[in-house]
């Protein structure tokens, strides 16, 4: 029975961390530039080498060679950078981009949208030397590119997402600096993750597994693939991991051997102790299993750094069901009385900073950029095992109160919500959601989040661990290989539709030719017109996908910690995850996203009602008046505005949703992904995303003017839309289970504090959100502030600097973000008492 | 179904301040008070109204334009300004305004169609234990339309809450509690003159009808808006509080702090409201007002 009176009284700011999050606060950020060079290094002392070797020898001499520190006060270790705030990259992977910043002397960084970065004046010629010498030792031509010309033909990079725009992902790019690692579409060489199985076995485990198997093959072969290139590759690829594997564990004890210099001179007996317990930890973890709750929690945290570094340009580490991980040491140490619940907190606080303190630099140019502010190390909670017990514990409560009290824009935190789960804990996360103001946690549904994995064929005791990654993804601890999303913008696709599949923006016909919709007399018509866009480009979606795809394996990049972590499969496979070592191939390479879908059935609305229903008006006018962005068609305007929209429960309005929600998904499911064999999953977050999207899109018949943001998420409604609160929005959302098919399928609220300033309030939220997973929801989010505070905030950002967001599948701080999306967050509808 | 109608101004889906859970409270239009402090003056008058949006108006004239009545008269200036008398609420402005600075308060519905809206939310009803709320204006100004759609509500297991002022007849009230099962009772003042005066109504009949609510056994919440300077003397509050202790001493007794958040919907409907200048209620009257009511033995919180 967990004791909420001791956990709501813990005090997770320690006067220590308070001091360690004021310096973070004042730090300004700066460029880190050692990992780079190093990098660069190892890659000149390896040549000739097989490329699994190389990678992991760049990986090697990183971790066993970056400058390393421990700061004053610091419980748990392990810095990205010598600066409080460094922004790492490396220019291996995108050089042309890091030149272009080094000769601009600006450095935007990922986590925000608003300020750049400092570089010291060596540390700059430094860079610049190291950029200089990957463009000319760079390939002169972009491998993706090429084989998608000579297999596709030129006219398809009309479409992505850098010229078009039919296309989005920061992958379907033509313009992209494709460095040594040439797709980087997919998380960086696909998400890599904290493995449980890891931290639980010790990496000297995986290692001597490598060994033995290597072994194996010296003596007797490999009874799958005598004498085949994978027989080969997989010699390599197993010394990869023990490199690797080793450079980590030499990572982790470079940390125990500063500790102990360290304590060495320490005059304070408190601090000498505990600087001796951090070595102690890290001369243990990650090599074996952690013997407690500190050891484990230092060992989480080294995890999360080593699967950073080893992410190209853009690190996704979703740090999984970390309540789960750590709960069996809690429980232990509680119970010999090692631990109390405020020292656990405190260890958690400290954690969180060291998340926080990851921040890299970006080079995707802004309008593309997704999830801005964000790095996505998401941590999930809760859950239910195989016999549907649900495995709520106290780690998943102080995790809670943990992020509500030290308030700090990442990790992002999900709850698998299950309807028999503790009504308490519910309650807590509503609470600690209100402290913390900015959407966090957000809940998902337990239930269906396995049931899509069953649906697929995978067992019960596998389907049932899976976890939050990436803005608004998920995917199977350990054993999928979690590729990025490719997208399309089903807006543009619309615009298409309503041009005949001309593109007024770029002035080209990208689509087939559909038909003047001005001379259409049914509104049949415009839904085939559009169906006929959509079945037209899904084909040449995926294609691009396997041809960029194909590239990536070419290349083999960052493949020994990825082994590493799945080792279970990948490595009597001889294969990474993303080469179909995984043990289920359901992520890999295989989200198709689709982002618009409230705008799209809004549009299909307006035009029914209006032009076919109530004649009204006529397609020309219509088309007229879009063409002008509503300029003159004032009285049009009012009348699309006022047409019935998705999210208030009317009829009317969710029928063309309905109808929206099951044919998409229908088109861009009818053939199987050949990557997997199986139908593709499908994507459809919008969040954050819809702001450069819709930049790219004229006026539309639901009174959308040109070039603004399309609606935030999948079944979020859209701003000033929903005038009949939150039931009738998630009844809309929920008549039928479209969520069934799409992961990504958020709904983001937002209420006024007013709504929550009560005990009694705050259980009728939960109750909402009960109702919400049992019509079938799949994730609510709730961003708590008043509208008052969010216009403040634009005006006087430096008063601010505090106020947390919910965007999509993260959290942020509002004043990072970019003008565009403060102000579509801003005018989200906010429901409040009136 | 019948085709029992009543006059709508606002249908509140999840409402959580009416009742228990997650609820929808139905507004009816029309009230006899005049309570100086009413926070909806669009819910007075029985008849659909114009209101207007000063905040959004651009003074363009279209609205004045497009009356049929000439209900509407425009200055460049001081903008549309409605001459209530005449006008009908037909509408043609609403439509002509660009600006969404007029809406009509107020439709004629059918228990059908209410309960259309009300039924879609049954979910967060039974999940929550929550149901619908009426209110007003005053309930009992339109029994057989408030009777009918809670004997729906009765018949599909959905929780019913009556919130009224308690003036009306004892015939409405009938009617009204044979299908609720908690009852909203408002007390606003003790003295039968200040009753009046305030109110613009007697105070026996409120009484009497606490009295019948009583009599019947329904849970009742006895809601006290506590406006400073008219009802928060220590006088008042105990009188009111012998009364509850002496008619329905199972009652809870909520006190509803003074907000103005009403004031600026006043002038939208041609009001003016006149208790501008008053303050609101200090922490300490608000304590002090509980524990009056807590010294008579009663079930007391302070609503936020």
């Amino acid at each position: 029975m967990v004791n909420k009176q001791e956990i709501k009284s813990v005090q997770v700011l320690t006067p220590r961390l308070q001091k360690l999050k004021t310096d973070w606060e004042n730090a300004a950020p700066q460029v880190y530039v050692d990992d780079s060079i190093l990098f660069t290094q190892s890659w000149k002392e390896t040549e000739g080498l097989p490329i699994d070797i190389r990678w992991a020898k760049a990986l090697e001499k990183r971790l066993l060679e970056c400058p390393l520190l421990i700061r004053d006060g610091e419980l748990i270790v392990g810095s990205l950078t010598k600066f409080i705030r460094g922004n790492g990259t490396l220019c291996a992977m995108k050089p042309r981009e890091i030149l272009k910043m080094v000769e601009s002397g600006k450095f935007d960084r990922k986590t925000s949208d608003i300020s750049s970065t400092n570089i010291d004046a060596a540390d700059l010629e430094a860079l610049r030397a190291d950029a200089e010498y990957w463009i000319e030792h760079m390939p002169k031509v972009s491998s993706v590119n090429a084989s998608v010309e000579f297999d596709m033909g030129d006219d398809v990079f009309d479409l992505l997402f850098d010229r078009g725009m039919v296309f989005e992902g920061r992958g379907v790019r033509y313009e992209m600096d494709r460095g040594l690692f040439q797709n980087y579409s997919s998380y960086g060489g696909g998400v890599a993750q904290v493995s449980v199985k890891c931290v639980e076995n010790g990496l000297n485990y995986v290692i001597d597994l490598c060994k033995r198997e290597r072994e194996r093959m010296l003596a007797e072969g490999d009874e799958n693939s005598h004498g085949t290139a994978q027989f080969l590759r997989k010699y390599w690829l197993l010394k990869a991991t023990i490199i690797s594997c080793e450079a980590f564990i030499g990572y982790a004890r470079r940390h125990a051997e500063l500790a102990r210099e360290l304590a060495a001179t320490e005059s304070d007996p408190v601090r000498k102790a505990e600087l001796l317990r951090i070595a102690d930890a890290c001369e243990r973890v990650p090599a074996e299993p952690p013997r407690d709750f500190f050891e484990a929690l230092q060992c989480v945290r080294l995890y999360h750094l080593v699967c950073w570094k080893e992410s190209s340009d853009r690190p996704e580490v979703p740090i999984g069901r970390l309540d789960q991980l750590l709960y069996p040491y809690y429980e232990r140490d509680k119970a010999a009385g090692k631990i109390t619940a405020q020292e656990a907190a405190e260890l958690l606080g400290a954690l969180w900073l060291k998340i926080r303190e990851c921040e890299n630099l970006v080079t995707i140019p802004r309008e593309q950029r997704a999830a801005p502010g964000s790095l996505l190390p998401n941590i999930t909670l809760c859950g239910t095992d195989e016999q549907g017990n649900d495995l709520t514990n106290e780690v998943s409560w102080l995790v809670l109160e943990a992020m509500a009290q030290i308030k700090l824009s990442e990790p992002a935190i999900y709850v698998r919500y299950n309807p028999d789960m503790d009504a308490q804990f519910v309650l807590h996360a509503l609470e600690c959601n209100r402290e913390f103001g900015g959407g966090n946690p957000a809940f998902l549904s337990d239930k269906l989040g396995t049931q899509r994995y069953l649906d697929r064929g995978i067992p019960l005791k596998d389907a049932c661990n899976w976890n939050a990654s990436g803005c608004l993804g998920y995917h199977l601890d350990s054993l999928e290989h979690m590729g990025g999303g490719h997208n399309i913008s089903q807006l543009k696709v619309l615009e298409l539709a309503l041009h005949d599949g001309f593109d007024p923006r770029t002035q080209k016909q990208l689509g087939p030719h559909t038909g003047d919709v001005r001379e259409f007399t049914s509104f049949e018509q415009v839904l085939e017109a559009y169906y006929k866009q959509l079945a037209y480009f899904v084909p040449i979606l995926r294609k691009f996908k396997l041809l960029s795809w194909s590239t990536e394996i070419a290349e083999g990049p960052m493949s020994g910690l990825r082994v590493a972590m799945q080792y279970e499969d990948c490595i009597p496979a001889g294969l990474a995850s993303r080469e179909g070592g995984a043990r289920y191939p359901e992520g890999r390479a295989c989200w198709l996203g689709s982002r618009g879908l409230v705008d799209l059935a809004d549009t299909m609305t307006a035009i029914k009602k209006l032009v076919f229903d109530e004649k009204k008006t006529t397609m020309a006018e219509l088309m007229d008046a879009c063409e002008k962005d509503w300029e003159g068609y004032e009285t049009l305007h009012k009348l699309c505005i006022n047409s019935p929209k998705y999210g208030n429960d009317d009829d009317y309005a969710d029928e063309i949703y309905d109808e929206m929600s099951k044919k998409v998904p229908e088109i861009m499911q009818s053939e199987v992904d050949p990557l997997t064999g199986k139908k593709p999953m499908l994507f459809i977050g919008a969040a954050a995303g819809h702001v450069g999207i819709g930049k790219a899109i004229g006026a539309l018949p639901n009174g959308r003017a040109a070039g603004s943001p399309t609606c935030d998420a999948a079944c979020s409604v859209s701003p000033g839309c929903d005038v009949t609160g939150p039931t009738a929005a998630i009844n809309s959302a929920t008549n039928d289970l479209y969520a069934k098919e799409y992961a990504g399928y958020a709904m983001n609220m937002k209420f006024s504090k007013s709504l929550l300033n009560t005990p009694e309030k705050i259980e009728k939220l939960s109750w909402l959100v009960k109702a919400f997973m049992k019509r079938g929801g799949w994730h609510i989010q709730f961003n708590i502030h008043s509208r008052e505070e969010l216009l403040d905030a634009q005006a006087h950002p430096e008063e601010h600097k505090n106020l947390l967001v919910r965007v999509g599948g993260y959290s942020a701080y509002f004043i990072d973000l970019p003008p565009g999306l403060q102000a579509e967050i801003v005018n989200r509808t906010m429901h409040e008492i009136i | 179904m019948s085709d029992v109608t009543g006059t709508i101004f606002n249908i509140q889906r999840y409402s959580i301040d009416d009742g228990p859970g997650i609820r929808t409270t139905v507004f009816v239009k029309g009230c006899p008070l005049r309570c100086p402090w009413c926070s909806n003056p669009e819910s007075q008058s029985v008849a659909p109204q114009v209101l207007h949006r000063y905040t959004s108006c651009v003074k363009c004239g279209a609205c004045a334009a497009a009356c049929p009545n000439g209900a509407i008269a425009f200055t460049a200036e001081g903008g549309p300004a409605f001459d209530r008398a005449k006008c009908v609420a037909c509408g043609e402005c609403v439509r002509a305004c660009l600006n969404d600075a007029l809406k009509i308060s107020g439709e004629v519905m059918t228990v059908e169609k209410v309960w259309k809206t009300v039924r879609k939310d049954e979910v967060y009803y039974e999940t929550s234990g929550g149901g619908v709320t009426c209110s007003g204006g005053e309930i009992l100004g339109q029994a057989d339309f408030v009777a009918e759609l809670f004997k729906k509500c009765r018949e599909n297991g959905i929780h019913t809450c009556a919130d009224t002022s308690g003036f009306g007849t004892a015939e409405a009230l009938d009617k009204v509690l044979e299908y609720t099962d908690l009852v909203y009772f408002d007390l606003k003042h003790m003295d039968d003159a200040r009753h009046r005066e305030l109110m613009g109504v007697p105070r026996d009949v409120i009484v009497r009808n606490l009295e019948t609510v009583a009599a019947r056994g329904i849970p009742v919440t006895i809601r006290v808006p506590l406006i400073p300077e008219y009802n928060s003397g220590e006088e008042n509050l105990r009188a009111t509080a012998e009364l509850v202790r002496a008619v329905a001493p199972n009652a809870t007794v909520s006190v509803l702090p003074y907000h103005k958040y009403g004031a600026s919907k006043y002038a939208s409907v041609g009001m003016v409201y006149a208790l501008d200048e008053l303050r609101e209620n200090t922490p300490e009257e608000l304590e002090r007002a509980r524990a009056i009511f807590e010294e008579y033995g009663l079930k007391c919180e302070v609503s936020k």
